[in-house]
């Protein structure tokens, strides 16, 4: 069967198309289907030819299979050491092979290949800090995801939610009018503890423009809410955009390219409509990577740079307490151990290692605070990067992958964790719910707010 | 007066006291009862698969288990579901308070009913998420009046005569005075207005003498006749009171010896203090202690 009913080579570009792949429960028949699922040699070698460029031609071509790669992969290390979860030899087994075959490959290795590109690399990046040569593992993980998914070899969830930026420009089913609404809703909430708390809709010129992560509209829109609250406590003139407020990019974690270049090319539209003077993503760390880091490379922008300053919402917090926008009441301060989780996406990625401690400076009690070993740029990854937090067929591998960051928080005796980032956020909240430790875990907006001197002027009335 | 209730529930053993009083307030009240339930709590990032509340499994939702869910919850109420009162049923997935608050958005009820703390039974799946309790969020939030039946005590019920007012005569307390005085008139209600005067250190900062104690109640009493009485004078029959103790304390003991069918208070709380119930403010203590369905009015 070259195509399968759900499992095939068609990205979805309609929301019947996603409910169709939706009712096809934990995606039985579309990994049955996957099976039997021909593969297009030729279409996959042109790809190769037309995409494939001499950075990652080098890196395959150069690397020493030295192994210093090996104990950098986390996965390597909670894997007992298998030889099979060695970086170099993850990468050279899949894509390497299908460039030396020229295409010419078969399904099965096809599907093993899947396996490897989803659940064994979370594309962290962390092999290419240790690599002598500079060669990045992940990046080129990222690069087979995407010929993997044109194949329409692609966990379910991942073709799906790739399906949802096509349809809605966002990673889940939430509509332009879901988002205003919703962020309205919260702000009305909010508003009777603090007066005059609004959320400025398409507003032109404003300093800020704010993005988010759908989940937050579907599942937690109280963190919409804590964003419009820290904005307003710091006198910000900011605003959010009706349309290109999903700042995400399971399109990203698929490999589905062209789906990538739409979702962030609604942010830029939004950017360009609006003339901010600078975006700010929520606390979500592949969200920025999509759309700060490598987004401008999607949309074909030649200076390599969105079309307004874009900064993480760590760096925004670093600056608003660091110039006193934002007071904190010392006598507030967290005192108790606490960690901090580091997201490869925007600390290995973006160097924003500072921000994040900036941050802790203000809102910690000095002595309370425990760095994770390694951390900053060394620092691993949660366990659920990449799109593995998400993919039920990889789960029990998943599972496995959150041991290192269960041993390094149980190694630092903090039973708090600060994650500012949704994956990683995800992540240790399922090893708690996996392992049990006993711990917490929270994003940096709920525990600022608790500590924030409100100024007299913004105070309720009583 | 209670034309649409949003009764929030588990259905499970935990929501069955809170299941006594919604019906009975369908069934006296012609109400049409919408039975709302949260199925699932969103689990592993993006996907669609949520842990069920009742088997804590993962699970992944779609239609099929959508509507089996639905049919459990109507089979769970059947003996109730006579017919005298119109319901409907509905499930979701997400935070049970936020998704009890959004439903109260779409469908706007006159009242939300939900049981109160649900103890050791479904609790690493409802509360796992989130710091304060489904209970405590839902009341500083909603923007209708919501009935809490926590202890089992407080369901077996006869319906309702006598409302106990509690007041801190803050702006919150006169908006539970207005709606205390309609559910009152609307029922033929009498209404027991009742302020207590914290006399605990901690609140006062020192040991208050007994002259003080009892200056204050008089002020008291005395500004519960001038902002109450002359709207209470509408009513066959109320009363006021005040009385120092702890408060949450004295307002249970005075429910009760008064045999009171319905507290009515304010919520006004600014934040959600903590995920214990037990350590919340003094409506929260109240609704955890009482031996009758408890209201709380926010806005």
């Amino acid at each position: 069967m070259p195509e399968g009913k759900f499992c095939n080579k068609k990205p979805i570009d309609t929301a019947e198309g996603i409910n169709e792949l939706l009712s096809d429960t934990s995606g039985n028949n579309y990994y049955q289907e996957m099976k039997e699922l021909d593969i297009d040699s030729d279409l996959l070698w042109k790809t190769i030819q037309n995409t494939c460029k001499s950075r990652t031609k080098t890196w395959l071509e150069i690397c020493a299979h030295c192994g210093m790669c090996a104990e950098s992969c986390f996965l390597y290390q909670v894997n007992g050491r298998d030889p099979k979860q060695v970086p170099a030899y993850k990468i050279q087994s899949t894509l390497g092979e299908i460039i030396k075959r020229k295409g010419k490959v078969d399904n099965q290795f096809m599907r093993d290949t899947m396996e490897t590109a989803w659940s064994k690399c979370t594309c962290c990046n962390r092999c290419g800090t240790y690599c002598p040569h500079g060669i990045d593992t992940g990046i080129m993980f990222s690069y087979l995801r995407g010929l993997l998914y044109q194949q329409g070899f692609v966990p379910w969830e991942l073709k799906i939610g790739a399906g949802m930026h096509r349809v809605y420009r966002a990673q889940m089913d939430v509509t332009d009018e879901d988002f205003v609404d919703t962020f309205e809703w919260m702000v009305e909430e909010y508003e009777d503890d603090y007066p005059g708390l609004t959320v400025p809709v398409d507003v032109e010129n404003a300093d800020i423009m704010y993005t988010v992560n759908a989940r937050e509209v579907k599942h937690y829109p109280e963190d919409l809410a804590e964003a419009a609250i820290l904005f307003h406590m710091a006198g910000e003139n900011w605003t959010v955009p009706s349309k290109g407020w999903e700042q995400t990019s399971l399109a990203m974690f698929a490999g589905d390219w062209a789906a990538c270049k739409m979702q962030v090319e609604s942010v830029y539209e939004a950017m360009e409509r609006l003339k901010p003077a600078r975006m700010i993503g929520t606390e979500c760390g592949h969200a920025h990577r999509a759309t700060v880091i490598e987004g401008p490379y999607w949309a074909g922008r030649k200076n390599g740079q969105p079309p307004a300053e874009s900064i993480h919402y760590v760096e925004w917090l670093a600056e608003a307490l660091n110039t006193g926008k934002l007071k904190i009441d010392p006598s507030k301060r967290i005192k108790e151990l606490v960690t901090l989780q580091d997201s490869c996406n925007y600390i290995r990625n973006h160097g924003l290692k500072k921000a994040t401690r900036d941050i802790i400076k203000h809102i910690v009690e000095p002595g309370y605070f425990v760095e994770m070993s390694p951390n900053k740029e060394h620092n691993y990854c949660c366990g659920g990067g990449g799109g593995f937090n998400g993919i039920g067929l990889f789960r029990k591998q998943r599972n496995i992958a959150l041991l290192t960051k269960r041993d390094q928080i149980l190694a630092t005796g903090a039973k708090l964790v600060l994650a500012p980032c949704h994956n990683c956020w995800d992540a240790i909240r399922d090893l708690e719910e996996e392992y049990e430790i006993g711990i917490r875990w929270s994003f940096l907006k709920p525990i600022v707010i608790k500590m924030l001197v409100i100024p007299e002027h913004l105070k309720p009335e009583e | 007066m209670f034309k649409k209730i949003l009764f929030a529930t588990s259905a499970t053993q935990a929501s069955d006291h809170a299941a006594r009083v919604a019906f009975n307030i369908a069934k006296n009240y012609q109400s049409s009862l919408n039975i709302f339930h949260v199925m699932g709590v969103p689990t592993r990032g993006y996907s669609q698969v949520v842990i069920d509340v009742k088997t804590k499994e993962e699970v992944a939702v779609d239609e099929d288990y959508t509507a089996w869910v639905t049919e459990e919850v109507r089979t769970y109420y059947e003996k109730h579901l006579d017919g005298s009162f119109e319901h409907t049923i509905d499930v979701a997935v997400g935070f049970p308070a936020r998704e009890i608050l959004r439903q109260a958005k779409t469908i706007k009820p006159d009242l939300i009913l939900i049981g109160g703390s649900t103890g050791d039974e479904d609790e690493s799946v409802y509360k796992k998420n989130s710091a304060g309790s489904t209970l405590q969020k839902v009341a500083k939030a909603a923007k209708c009046p919501v009935l809490v039946v926590n202890r089992p005590a407080a369901s077996f019920w006869g319906g309702l005569s006598n409302i106990v007012f509690g007041t801190d005569f803050s702006k919150t307390s006169d908006k539970a005075f207005d709606f205390a005085m309609k559910v009152a008139k609307a029922l033929d209600c009498e209404v027991n207005v009742f302020h207590a005067i914290d006399i605990t250190p901690l609140h006062t900062g020192k040991i208050l003498t007994q002259d003080e104690i009892e200056q204050q109640i008089r002020e008291s009493l005395r500004k519960i006749r001038a902002r109450y009485e002359p709207r209470l004078k509408e009513l066959k029959a109320y009363s006021m009171d005040v009385a120092e103790g702890i408060p949450y304390m004295e307002i249970v003991k005075y429910a009760r010896d008064n045999m009171a069918d319905l507290i009515i208070m304010a919520h006004h709380s600014r934040k959600v203090v903590s995920d214990d119930t037990r350590l919340g403010g003094n409506v929260e203590q109240v609704i955890v202690r009482a031996g009758c369905p408890v209201i709380s009015i926010n806005k």
